[in-house]
């Protein structure tokens, strides 16, 4: 029932002992103490707000046990600008005003700091195909789209 | 929503530990999770309660794709992410990039596995159509009595059953999923029609054809997937194709009206069974032309 983890989370060692059924996003916010991902839809795996990073790439906390991510390495939010210093996806959601309450934020970045790494320069239509697996139900997305256009290029020079 | 208690996770290292992991287990109590994109929904939701887990992810050898001159093994645990990005299965396997490029959304994508869709079978899963489509065949792997490793063959036709069934046992891994090296001039193309972007398919249709020199098809394999029955050949499209080739609009409008009234299409809170018929119609033939295009080789 009980399982031992051992995870590197924004770059530091956690080892646990967690119920086999918990799930990473449970760790990330109850165990470690990182709030900053969200739980939304909890269930289906349809809103997103839960991304983290594994091992560099976007995938959804809540559709993953904590003891999957074991011997392997966790960015989240938190982990995102570790110098203190905002990322560049960060500013221009700043500037563009890409987020009202904010619920969706850290789970969409999270994906586009990924996507970006991906394809560093995208279309509109990709940026958007991008997100289906983030649900904002604020922005409508049009500044979210023109945050990520503009962090992309920021990105690039 | 949260699993039901879970007794026993295992991550083996090598297929040995998977196969011995498996075959102790009585049928239903240990199930594998690969990507676990459909298990984690299934298992919160409380539609299985495994006692134990089977974790895929440390096996080596199974998630990526070979290419050899004799056939394509896409190793079970490939990423949907890894298929939508290989540019080799172009022409006679695009259906699978089609299909790949479209699940679910790219968080899903870097988790989702080829086999671990094709074990979960579900009625509205793109893969499962699709493979039938490429007439792939499923290796599977158990130990005999000696513990030893043995593998089997199966044709993809006969690996799936219905929704949420296929033909592995509750010891067997699946290993691959392969694919006969490709054929000159054929192609394959792959759509769904979904409420959303991306979302499960009401209806996705998967069209396989080889072409002759002069572009008329010599042999045609069309799937269609979001049928309460599971994924399907329809077998009146496929043999009304023959003999056709791009131009010949009418007669592949005809195959799909066709394979429209031969499949068992279901009403549901999606779609009536007049709106999947006329979804098979029109999602087919769009299909079949860009097969056709990719077998005969024009963008």
């Amino acid at each position: 029932m009980q399982q031992s983890v051992s995870v590197e989370i924004n770059g530091i060692r956690y080892d646990e002992q967690v119920p086999i059924r918990m799930l990473l996003v449970d760790f990330l916010r109850d165990t470690v103490g990182l709030t900053g991902t969200h739980v939304g839809c909890t269930f289906e795996g349809v809103c997103g707000a839960c991304t983290v990073h594994l091992d560099g790439e976007a995938v959804k906390s809540c559709m993953m046990l904590a003891v999957q991510a074991n011997g392997r390495a966790i960015t989240t939010i938190e982990g995102l600008a570790p110098k203190g210093e905002l990322h560049a996806l960060q500013k221009a959601f700043t500037a563009r005003h890409a987020l009202q309450c904010g619920f969706c934020t850290a789970g969409i970045l999270m994906n586009a700091a990924e996507f970006l790494k991906e394809n560093p320069d995208p279309t509109d239509d990709e940026i958007r195909h991008a997100l289906v697996g983030n649900l904002c139900r604020c922005t409508g997305y049009s500044h979210i789209v023109e945050a990520i256009r503009d962090a992309a290029v920021e990105m690039r020079k | 929503m949260y699993p039901a208690t879970i007794d026993h996770y295992l991550a083996p290292k090598t297929l040995q530990q998977a196969l011995e992991a498996l075959s102790l287990q009585h049928d239903g109590d240990a199930m594998c999770i690969a990507g676990g994109m459909s298990l984690m929904q299934a298992m919160k939701s409380r539609l299985v309660r495994p006692k134990t887990l089977v974790d895929l992810q440390h096996l080596p050898g199974i998630n990526s794709i070979q290419f050899s001159p004799d056939a394509i093994a896409i190793g079970a645990m490939t990423r949907y992410a890894a298929i939508a990005r290989e540019t080799r299965l172009h022409g006679a396997y695009e259906a699978l990039n089609d299909a790949a490029r479209h699940v679910g959304d790219r968080q899903v994508r870097n988790r989702g596995t080829l086999g671990g869709s094709l074990c979960w079978n579900y009625f509205a899963a793109c893969c499962p159509a699709t493979c039938l489509a490429l007439g792939a065949e499923i290796e599977l792997a158990s130990l005999d009595e000696k513990k030893s490793q043995r593998t089997r063959r199966i044709a993809i036709g006969d690996f799936l059953k219905g929704p949420l069934e296929t033909a592995r046992r509750s010891d067997e891994l699946m290993l691959s999923i392969r694919l006969p090296a490709p054929p000159r001039n054929a192609g394959s193309a792959y759509k769904k029609w979904g409420l959303v972007t991306d979302a499960f398919p009401v209806v996705g249709v998967a069209v396989y054809v080889e072409v002759n020199a002069s572009g008329a098809c010599t042999a045609a394999r069309v799937a269609v997937c979001g049928l309460v029955s599971g994924p399907k050949r329809a077998g009146s499209a496929e043999k009304a194709l023959v003999g056709k080739s791009a131009k010949d609009q009418g007669a592949i409008a005809a195959a799909f009206q066709a394979a429209a009234r031969e499949l068992d299409v279901q009403a549901d809170m999606w779609a009536s069974p007049d709106y999947r018929r006329m979804l098979i119609q029109e999602l087919g033939s769009e299909v079949a032309h860009t097969a056709f295009q990719r077998a005969t080789g024009r963008k």
